[in-house]
């Protein structure tokens, strides 16, 4: 059981995950993009790109002309999530960069932070006639893991505290292909086990959004309609003997009218 | 000043008795289309699906990063007029979701309906014919989007999966064939065009005093002109516009009676009517060889 736990389920999610990211974005990379469909106002230059996509990923523009309370919440759990995130690189990395251990007391409060907004947005999907609507299972099966993972999380923190020599020591076995198996508090691995459940989801659910949006033609395309857009597939125009009016016959009319026919 | 609408409580099935007249077969044919609903028209519609998946990234990617956040669910119109769920955009692309999943996707393919996935079936194509086409694909919900999902692409898709397995509008498919009869959308025939806009002429030299040509398939033009049809019918004002400033500007011009609409209702079809109807233009400013082509709608 502790060999599974600790050993084969972390190499396989991780397999997963990103075998299942590079699937994910063959896919969509070798799916042509036939038309300019970018949505206006865009940027001219690819420079200009960059500089939306910026916005895009830190700021949510478009959520805030939503609908501000989604902004909100949403803004605040990815953010909260990311420094929590770069927190827990004190497990993955030996020796320790200074600013890791600058951030471990920040990424605490973040990580109280983190079940506030996940929490709006679970009651809003339950609340919201609109938003009960759309909501699939899956909607609230990545709320409940994301919930699952930072509540665990949090009561290894403050209550069930864990010895973190042995969580680090555990990690870094695996990244080094010397897997030790550690003695923890059944908590760490409902915390270990949510975590290892996320990441063989992620690719192949909506977790995957940030991906997605780097790739989607409405925000990296330009604006640059002066030039010519070319569609891979393109195939030539066919005309049909149905149709009254055909390029032939509008031409043998012109030679009728005389208006110089004979250029 | 600016205005909001409210939001109105949303009303299962609402606008589910809007549907449009279907296709007739006379039109059909002159489009390249199936004259009627085809009998086997899961299979044909499941590889149309395919191959519009492999041909638009689009469409793909929208289908598979849509997070359901529910930003675009109060920005339709056709929401806001009707209460309808079906027309939030994200309720509309997951009319073609629960199909792609079904067919296209492992998670779909294992989990089923837990998944939302469903085949297509009758009530689903049912759906698809009401709500894709009380979409007007005018992209605003592409413009509230955090991942830019546009749902005219999804929409679009679905039409052109549709009209492959010979299911459309007859309003569409009309104009349409008209525009490959007459070469507008209207069905004004060239002489109906030649007579309008002499008539024009004498409109303009009794209002201006003035001798101001229309001109009409005039070779070697420097400019060809492709206004809205409705311009020489209707709105005759701004045809009568157009004329004045090519004449205050010295510039040669004309119009062609092969190609004179510069809306395009291929775009609310299929992708080859849609360059079919673009391509008139090309053409007729071949036949004419005019230097430059003036267009828009």
């Amino acid at each position: 059981m502790e060999v599974l736990a600790f050993i084969y389920l972390p190499y396989l999610c991780t397999g997963i995950l990103l075998f299942g990211i590079g699937m994910r974005a063959f896919i969509w990379l070798r799916t042509p993009v036939p038309l300019r469909i970018v949505t206006t106002p865009a940027p001219k230059s690819w420079l200009g790109v960059i500089w939306r996509y910026i916005g895009d990923l830190l700021w949510f523009p478009n959520l805030f002309k939503s609908d501000k309370l989604l902004w909100g919440a949403g803004l605040l759990f990815h953010l909260a999530l990311w420094i929590v995130l770069l927190r827990h690189l004190r497990y993955f990395l030996y020796p320790l960069p200074t600013w890791v251990e600058g951030i471990q007391t920040v990424g605490l409060y973040a990580g109280y932070i983190i079940p506030l907004p996940v929490a709006f947005l679970f009651a809003r999907r339950l609340l919201l006639d609109r938003l009960l609507y759309i909501s699939i299972l899956g909607d609230y099966f990545a709320l409940l893991l994301l919930l699952t993972i930072t509540v665990s999380g949090l009561l290894l923190q403050l209550f069930f505290r864990t010895y973190v020599i042995d969580v680090k020591d555990m990690i870094l076995g695996l990244i080094h292909f010397q897997p030790r198996i550690p003695g923890v508090h059944w908590l760490f691995v409902v915390h270990l086990l949510s975590i290892l459940t996320l990441l063989a989801y992620f690719p192949f659910s909506k977790l995957l959004h940030a991906g997605g949006l780097l790739l989607s033609p409405t925000r990296y395309q330009r604006a640059n309609f002066e030039k010519r857009s070319v569609n891979v597939w393109d195939y030539p125009v066919v005309y049909n003997p149905e149709n009254l009016s055909t390029p032939e016959k509008y031409a043998q009319s012109l030679k009728g009218t005389g208006k110089g026919g004979k250029e | 000043m600016r205005v909001t609408f409210p939001v109105p409580p949303i009303k299962i099935r609402a606008s589910e008795h809007l549907r449009c007249y279907p296709a007739k077969a006379k039109d059909m044919v002159k489009i390249d289309l199936p004259k009627e609903p085809v009998a086997n028209w899961k299979e044909v519609m499941l590889k149309k699906m395919a191959e519009v998946l492999d041909k638009y990234r689009s469409v793909r990617l929208f289908m598979d990063i849509c997070v359901k956040c529910g930003a675009c669910t109060d920005k339709c119109q056709f929401f806001l007029g009707t209460g309808d769920p079906k027309n939030m955009p994200v309720a509309r692309a997951d009319l073609f979701r629960k199909v792609y999943k079904k067919y296209f996707t492992l998670g779909g393919k294992v989990f089923g309906k837990g998944n939302e996935a469903e085949e297509l079936n009758d009530s689903v194509l049912r759906d698809w014919i009401t709500y894709f086409y009380q979409c007007s694909e005018c992209r605003r919900c592409s413009v509230f989007c955090p991942y830019g999902i546009d749902t005219a692409e999804i929409t679009m898709a679905a039409r052109e999966i549709m009209a492959a397995a010979g299911i459309a509008t007859k309003y569409v498919t009309e104009v349409v064939a008209k525009v490959y009869d007459t070469g507008n959308n209207l069905g004004i025939g060239p002489e109906a065009w030649k007579y309008n806009c002499a008539f024009l002429e004498e409109d303009l030299k009794d209002i201006e005093g003035v001798e101001i040509k229309f001109p009409v398939d005039e070779i070697g033009a420097e400019v060809l002109l492709v206004p809205p049809s409705a311009d020489n019918f209707a709105n005759t004002d701004t045809m009568i516009g157009y004329a004045k400033m090519f004449h205050a500007a010295g510039i040669s011009w004309t119009t062609s009676t092969y190609c004179n609409e510069a809306g395009n209702f291929g775009l609310f079809l299929n992708y080859a009517n849609l360059k079919k109807t673009n391509n008139r233009i090309l053409e007729a400013a071949r036949q004419l060889k005019v230097k430059k082509i003036y267009w828009g709608e």
